[in-house]
């Protein structure tokens, strides 16, 4: 339709808090992310595994099943959703594992939902409207913090729900609820710690193959490292330097999974260096993005 | 009474003759300053301009991109006050960005998204309801001629489009005020012309007050009532292109036949400011006060020169521009890669 025919309409209206434009940039982000079709691979990765954990609790405790053989399913996918398991919770063996899948989607995510607003100059488009820096750095990690609670997270509770229903009683909910705070309280460590660290290396490296290079063997080659000084010096705290294994040890914290007050002070001591480091990657980031000429 | 329902408006303003003061200004700023480090970015500006299309012009590093951050409450002046809209310049940055629409210069596309999602998310940034963001989306978006393309990725726009696109954007919460940073920068001259069109066509038919910033001078002397000349972080120049000419005083262009090179020489000897024209045949001349045409044609019965052409010479804007800069940098040649025509003014030494 052309100018010629048609008419400008005013709009009157009571403008809301800035603070709910954080919810339109995170529904603006997930439907970049599920427009790509690259990003849905990643996701059904994810999905396979939580399938398999699926079946897997299905068969456990709908067939009666030899030992050896309800140990092997058990072995497969590490999964023992009783709490009374200790380290092998079967919940952050779930968890875990799906960090992997969450780790590759932010690789590419990273670029899409934060590097192209510094790439194409659409920072400006955000920061010229009634929001303000704060709003938008809250609103992108808030973005990758919906990415993996849908891959971790919601799967997980799934999961709990799933066997709590096939053990035919409201019991298994009851006397194992705090669970579920345990599984929310590992998916806000690792919603908190990894959009932190993605949207700060996003907005300073900003082109997918830097992100993708950067992010993942940042996490491998630490983990090395820390292996590797582990074993020279047979000082476990090396371990430490590793910023997947503190998520982990953190996690773990969460579940309460640890016999050993020297393992609990580890995962404290994980958790301070994870706390420290995050803090350092906001103060980056609000510098980066400070850093932008709004009118240029 | 919109302009006085803005937050963090001095109680000064409740008064009845403030309150008409308010309706009338658009920008009303008194002494604002702004410093980035040693370098002043402005320099006790004060300005009151009244709605209508105002163009604001001024070299790179003039103070142009600083106002526009005042305006847009982005930036806090070191001193000064004022208001803009009603609002206080030093307390109502937010309340202001929600009067004001603002068209980035920059492309600005957010990869993977329609055209009606992008105009969608503009108007829920402002703060608008989703419903209403969503409903005036598709009606902005007809309004720039975007209605057919409006569920096409952005990657697929033109660069006219993405303009149009951004305008859509800055109009959806219905501001009072845009704010268009090189609306047709980057179009080639058919889609400049629609963008010009466009923007005429929005300022006939609402009403609304526009501030265009633009290099592009002939689009603000197309486009704008009143004109801003920055320079060196302060306001040099302000006013209508009519009152701005006024100072042209008795310019003419005079063309002649033959060879006028005595002519010429001999209106520079009897006090006139001569500059050469892109054509040898032509000059343009300021007069002193007290000249008669009398006296111009009998110098050039003198010469035997035969005059073809005596007509006022009327500034167009980007005369005009380099005449004020150089005025005001006492003979400097103002820095610019503007247009040639503007150039040879400067060389005048009026």
């Amino acid at each position: 339709m052309g100018i010629d025919n048609a008419h400008y309409y005013g709009w009157q209206g009571e403008l809301q808090s800035p603070r709910w434009a954080t919810l339109a940039i995170v529904r603006i982000s997930l439907l970049q992310v599920l427009r790509r079709k690259l990003y849905w691979i990643v996701i059904s990765l994810g999905m396979v595994q939580f399938l398999l954990f699926w079946v897997i609790i299905y068969v456990v405790t709908q067939f009666k099943l030899p030992g050896d053989f309800q140990r092997e399913m058990h072995n497969i996918t590490g999964f023992s959703p009783k709490p009374d398991f200790g380290e092998e919770n079967g919940y952050v063996t779930f968890m875990q594992n799906q960090s992997v899948v969450v780790m590759i989607l932010l690789a590419f995510a990273g670029s899409l939902l934060v590097g192209s607003d510094f790439r194409l100059r659409a920072l400006p488009f955000y920061l010229s409207r009634r929001i303000d820096r704060r709003h938008y750095i809250i609103g992108k990690l808030l973005s990758i913090s919906a990415l993996i609670s849908l891959l971790t997270v919601v799967p997980a509770i799934a999961l709990f729900i799933e066997y709590g229903m096939f053990t035919s009683s409201t019991g298994y909910w009851r006397e194992n609820w705090t669970m579920l705070l345990s599984v929310l309280a590992y998916g806000a460590v690792m919603c908190a710690s990894m959009s932190i660290m993605i949207v700060t290396l996003s907005a300073y490296l900003q082109r997918v193959a830097p992100i993708a290079i950067t992010w993942c063997s940042g996490f491998a080659m630490l983990n090395r490292l820390s292996g590797y000084l582990k074993d020279a010096t047979d000082n476990d705290y090396w371990q430490l330097i590793d910023p997947g294994r503190d998520i982990r040890l953190v996690g773990k914290l969460c579940f309460g999974a640890f016999q050993t007050a020297k393992d609990q002070w580890v995962a404290e001591l994980a958790a301070m260096i994870l706390v420290c480091f995050c803090a350092l990657c906001l103060v980056a980031l609000v510098h980066r993005v400070r850093a932008v000429d709004i009118v240029e | 009474m919109a302009a006085l329902d803005c937050a963090g408006v001095s109680g000064a303003v409740r008064n009845a003759s403030a309150s008409v003061r308010l309706l009338m200004h658009l920008v009303d700023i008194h002494n604002v300053s702004r410093s980035y480090g040693q370098v002043r970015a402005l320099r006790d500006v004060s300005m009151t301009l009244n709605p209508g299309v105002i163009g604001l012009v001024g070299n790179n590093g003039a103070g142009k991109s600083t106002l526009l951050k005042v305006l847009l409450g982005l930036l806090t002046p070191d001193s000064g006050h004022g208001t803009i809209l009603g609002c206080d310049i030093l307390h109502a940055s937010g309340d202001l960005r929600g009067r004001v629409g603002y068209m980035p210069e920059a492309a600005a596309v957010i990869p993977m998204l329609k055209g009606v999602e992008y105009v969608t998310l503009s108007g829920d940034l402002y703060g608008m309801p989703h419903r209403d963001a969503k409903r005036r989306a598709h009606e902005t978006l007809n309004y720039v001629g975007l209605g057919e393309l409006r569920y096409r990725k952005l990657e697929e726009y033109s660069t006219g489009n993405v303009q149009r696109l951004k305008l859509a954007a800055a109009l959806i919460h219905d501001p009072k005020l845009l704010l268009l940073d090189e609306p047709t920068n980057g179009l080639d001259p058919e889609g400049r012309e629609a963008m010009l069109e466009l923007i005429e066509d929005l300022i006939a038919e609402t009403g609304k007050s526009v501030i265009l910033c633009t290099h592009l001078l002939p689009d603000v002397e197309r486009l704008c009532q009143q004109i801003v000349v920055l320079h060196r972080g302060q306001v040099i120049r302000s006013g209508t292109m009519a009152e701005l000419r006024h100072d042209v005083g008795n310019r003419f262009e005079i063309g002649w036949q033959g060879d006028g090179t005595a002519f010429v020489a001999a209106l520079k000897n009897s006090g006139a400011a001569v500059s050469t024209d892109s054509q040898p045949d032509r000059v343009v001349a300021q007069f002193p006060d007290g000249w008669t045409s009398a006296r111009l044609f009998a110098l050039a019965r003198e010469h035997a020169t035969v005059l073809n052409l005596v007509r006022p010479d009327e500034e167009n804007l980007e005369r005009l521009f380099f005449r004020v800069t150089e005025e005001t940098s006492g003979g400097a040649k103002p820095v610019s890669a503007a247009a040639s025509n503007g150039a040879e003014e400067s060389r005048h030494g009026n």
